[in-house]
């Protein structure tokens, strides 16, 4: 009895260490496949900074891009906004960002990201979760009510990218996801 | 004692040696043709010999453009010759060998083409079979505007057995399992492909309860 025993726990130990090695050792493939779902939310982020931006979003479809788009984000995250007008930086917690940006001043506003890529790859850290750093840049567009150009600038942000290993139970069976979570959005440059 | 000989005698003793010089003709021709045809065979020998060294030869330094099958053939032929000659005999053993390896690894690759055959097959069966559904997912990502993807997201919902119904994200298959992007629900992920206006996965696996309705939808990221 003892004996089987024995042979049990060290089959359970062998299982355990086989599958805590093939989520810890991530292959290339594997690697990459993170590597660009990061990417992707960070994409999915400027999409709906974009719709919640935007003058023609109505408030109800604004709120609820804003509660998709706050998901993305860790907790107590914070974005950082410039201005031309202004040498400081401010920074506001991700709903309070939303919010601002849903209220702006202007009649239309538009809003794009381009060179959305890494500037530091996920490195794993010793509890597990891959962190990066992805860059983006920002041009943004704000008219008045006869069209008019009244404010440009393009601002330059880094973004924190936290992505960890989580497990969850979806109809009786536990499903291993990586969970990307945005952190804090870094203002780094603001030019014209 | 009378010494004279009759003509009939004479006549006598001259087919006598006819016949005998008739004889020893024919047996000296027969020995002749004998050895010609020794020497035939002989000749034939040596150049199946010759034809098959070379042919044995240039199957072991791949200078053929022969397909295996040829190759194979060309080795049973020479093989019912039953030559007898070392080197010959010698070149056969390493073209068998050769030939073994090559049709076992034919084997393994008509074997590995097969299985994948199967599996686009499948692929292919479980993508019509998935069609209508994976339509209203591109119809909502295409809608010319927000009315009509919300139109097209309950027209969508309808298939389902409720607006909570779990969608899995596969990111990668490795090593015999799945990673997954955060799991989310049917009606998030609907207001998604409006929102984001693009549907670039596929349908992987869908679950059906009683009713026909989806209980639980399986996505792959093409």
């Amino acid at each position: 009895m003892r004996k089987i025993n024995l042979i049990l726990a060290l089959m359970i130990g062998l299982i355990a260490t086989v599958n805590l090695q093939a989520q810890d050792d991530l292959s290339a493939e594997r690697k990459q496949a993170i590597d660009s779902l990061a990417l992707e939310k960070v994409r999915d982020l400027s999409k709906y900074i974009s719709i919640i931006g935007s003058k023609s979003t109505p408030w109800s479809e604004a709120n609820r891009v804003i509660d998709r788009a706050e998901e993305l984000f860790m907790l107590d995250a914070e974005i950082g906004v410039s201005s031309l007008a202004r040498p400081e930086i401010d920074y506001y917690k991700v709903r309070q960002y939303f919010e601002r940006l849903m209220r702006l001043n202007y009649d239309r506003v538009e809003i794009d990201w381009f060179k959305i890529e890494y500037v530091s790859d996920l490195q794993r850290q010793p509890d597990g979760t891959y962190v990066g750093v992805i860059t983006i840049f920002q041009k943004f567009k704000a008219y008045d009510k006869e069209g008019g150009l009244v404010y440009e600038d393009t601002t330059k942000k880094d973004i924190t990218i936290y992505v960890k290993r989580k497990e969850t139970q979806i109809g009786g069976r536990i499903i291993g996801f990586w969970d990307v979570l945005l952190g804090d959005m870094r203002v780094k440059e603001t030019s014209k | 004692m009378q010494m004279t000989i009759s003509l009939h005698q004479l006549q006598r003793f001259g087919l006598l040696i006819l016949v005998v010089l008739m004889t020893l003709g024919g047996t000296t021709g027969c020995k002749s043709k004998k050895k010609l045809a020794r020497e035939q065979a002989a000749a034939e020998y040596a150049s199946k010999v010759e034809q098959a060294t070379k042919d044995l030869n240039a199957m072991l330094n791949d200078e053929t453009t022969w397909t295996l099958e040829e190759k194979e053939r060309r080795f049973a032929t020479i093989k019912s010759w039953n030559l007898q000659d070392e080197n010959v005999l010698n070149l056969m053993d390493q073209v068998e060998d050769m030939l073994s390896r090559e049709r076992a690894e034919a084997n393994r690759k008509a074997e590995e083409e097969r299985l994948r055959q199967e599996e686009d097959a499948l692929r292919a069966r479980e993508a019509a079979k998935y069609n209508s559904i994976e339509s209203q997912f591109l119809a909502i990502a295409a809608a010319p505007d927000m009315e009509a993807a919300n139109e097209r997201i309950e027209r969508a919902l309808s298939l389902f057995a409720s607006p909570d119904v779990p969608v899995l994200i596969i990111i990668s298959q490795a090593g015999g399992f799945n990673d997954y992007d955060r799991p989310t629900t049917i009606s998030k992920y609907l207001n998604y492909l409006k929102d984001q206006k693009v549907y670039n996965n596929l349908i992987e696996q869908v679950k059906y309860d009683a009713n026909g309705k989806i209980t639980e939808l399986e996505l792959i990221k093409k």
